[in-house]
């Protein structure tokens, strides 16, 4: 085994999995999906990798990585647009070869890009084929693939979120990020993140609140 | 955000009042053109000219780095292949509205669709030094240390009779060349005609055309149903290109004014744009 080069490193602390697989467990519940995936950018932003995935193929699709010109969910990351492809074997983008080594095949590919606070792509959250007959979706008559797609897209942006402050958290333990110290940016980075948080609503007011509480009750703790 | 960013802003626009061109406008400003004698370069992934809705490519240059080289930079002229299947869709579509174009594939995006800020910035310099009409940006730079440098690209375009035509980021925030005013900014629209036109009077984007859903073209020949501002960019890429065919005197600030005149919600006290007295479609 090689180590990764530095543009292939994805910053994946152990509480964002459990975060991640939390939402794509939701999400796919939500949607009466087969399935439901989260895929993370490489820090060169060449390629997505999978690190999160509930329903059909999950176990398998955990750890592929693909280039981002490849497949739908590639398409969301390259472009930063949100998609929903009805039939995707009618598709060129579709990468077929994938699909087929996690041993499910979907007809309805969903993909919405995870954005940083900079504009820049940092994953892709996938769900394929929603609305399935035998389970019941939640989101009564927000069915076919335009509506699905509005829900997803205000999945991922709350994604985008949990990305941001778990990342930051975790910057925070492990003694990478240094608020009101040297590290300026990181702070400033931080401080940012919790105003597009605070500017969401009551709720992200809270917290926002409670995120910077931990972090002056950290800093209390390492002086 | 399941619409690129700024295409929110054209849902709801008031009507503006053109130069009053003879009318009905659309067809003084295009009728009968077919892009014959104007230069389209498309800057981005590279395009496949043997794709049959491209239908051949007459120029090529491929920006690379090259740290031996004096400035940096390396020029390959000779044909090279598209990377992704953006620029071919961006090309594809030029050629379905200006048939007789002669389109130029500038490549500085690689197969990520990303690209360096030096070569984009030195694949505007490409173009407007080769003497193009017509300039295709669906791509644009975030970074603020590029805001000078392609500002003073989208000038001396201007200046040297190249309309840039700049797509608007998909993703809300500034990106440059489309914030400038010298360029000709686009996102996207929804709706099928690929002649759509609509003028916002309120920055940073001021045009919008189909980019919304749009079957285009893609690689090996393939074509799939996209959606962005980097579709929207070649219709007015390829509208611009129709009017500085059939108007070859007009420099780029004429253009631009002809298509806010062309734009669906222009309109005023004597003819709207379309031909239909008070028609303000948007």
């Amino acid at each position: 085994m090689t180590e990764d080069s530095e543009d292939d490193r994805i910053d994946l602390p152990d509480q964002l999995v459990d975060e991640l697989t939390a939402v794509v467990r939701s999400t796919r519940q939500v949607f009466a999906a087969a399935a439901c995936s989260c895929a993370l950018a490489t820090e060169g932003g060449d390629a997505l990798r999978f690190v999160a995935a509930d329903g059909a193929g999950a176990s398998a699709i955990v750890g592929v990585t693909i280039p981002v010109s490849r497949g739908i969910a590639g398409w969301a990351a390259l472009t930063g647009q949100a998609i929903a492809v009805s039939d995707v074997e009618k598709d060129a983008r579709f990468a077929r070869d994938v699909a087929e080594s996690t041993e499910y095949v979907p007809h309805t590919i969903l993909a919405a890009p995870i954005m940083s606070s900079e504009g820049e792509v940092s994953g892709v959250i996938e769900v394929l084929d929603p609305g399935r007959q035998d389970e019941e979706s939640r989101l009564g008559e927000q069915r076919g693939t335009s509506a699905e797609l509005t829900v997803l897209t205000l999945v991922s942006s709350q994604v985008s979120s949990v990305v941001r402050l778990t990342r930051g958290l975790d910057a925070l333990q492990t003694g990478t990020l240094s608020p009101g110290t040297a590290g300026g940016h990181d702070a400033a980075a931080l401080t940012a993140s919790m105003q597009a948080v605070a500017a969401t609503g009551p709720e992200g007011v809270r917290l926002a609140r409670a995120v910077i509480g931990a972090v002056a009750d950290y800093v209390q703790t390492r002086r | 955000m399941t619409v690129p960013a700024w295409s929110e802003a054209f849902t709801t626009l008031g009507p503006v009042v053109p130069l009053p061109l003879p009318g009905p406008v659309r067809e003084w400003a295009w009728e009968g053109a077919t892009g014959a004698g104007v230069k389209v370069a498309v800057v981005d992934s590279g395009v496949d000219g043997s794709h049959p809705l491209v239908g051949g490519v007459d120029g090529y240059a491929a920006l690379s780095l090259d740290a031996d080289s004096e400035d940096g930079l390396r020029v390959d002229e000779g044909p090279h292949e598209d990377l992704v299947g953006h620029g071919t869709a961006c090309a594809a579509i030029i050629r379905s509205l200006a048939p007789d174009v002669r389109i130029y594939s500038v490549r500085v995006l690689g197969s990520n669709l990303k690209g360096q800020g030096s070569l984009f910035l030195a694949g505007i310099e490409w173009a407007v030094e080769a003497g193009m009409d017509v300039v295709n940006l669906s791509l644009s730079s975030k970074s603020p240390r590029w805001f000078g440098p392609l500002h003073e690209a989208a000038d001396l375009a201007y200046f040297s009779n190249t309309l840039l035509v700049a797509a608007a980021n998909n993703y809300p925030g500034p990106t440059y060349p489309s914030q400038y005013a010298s360029v000709v900014s686009v996102a996207a629209r929804q709706g099928d005609d690929p002649r759509s036109l609509a003028y916002n009077p309120d920055p940073p984007v001021e045009f919008a055309a189909r980019g919304i859903d749009v079957e285009v073209a893609w690689l090996g020949g393939e074509s799939i149903v996209a959606t962005g501002n980097s579709f929207a960019a070649p219709h007015v890429a390829g509208l611009a290109a129709l009017i500085r065919s059939k108007h070859p005197g007009l420099t780029p600030f004429q253009v631009k004014s002809v298509m806010h005149a062309a734009a669906e919600n222009a309109t005023d006290h004597r003819q709207g744009a379309s031909g239909a007295p008070g028609d303000i479609p948007v």
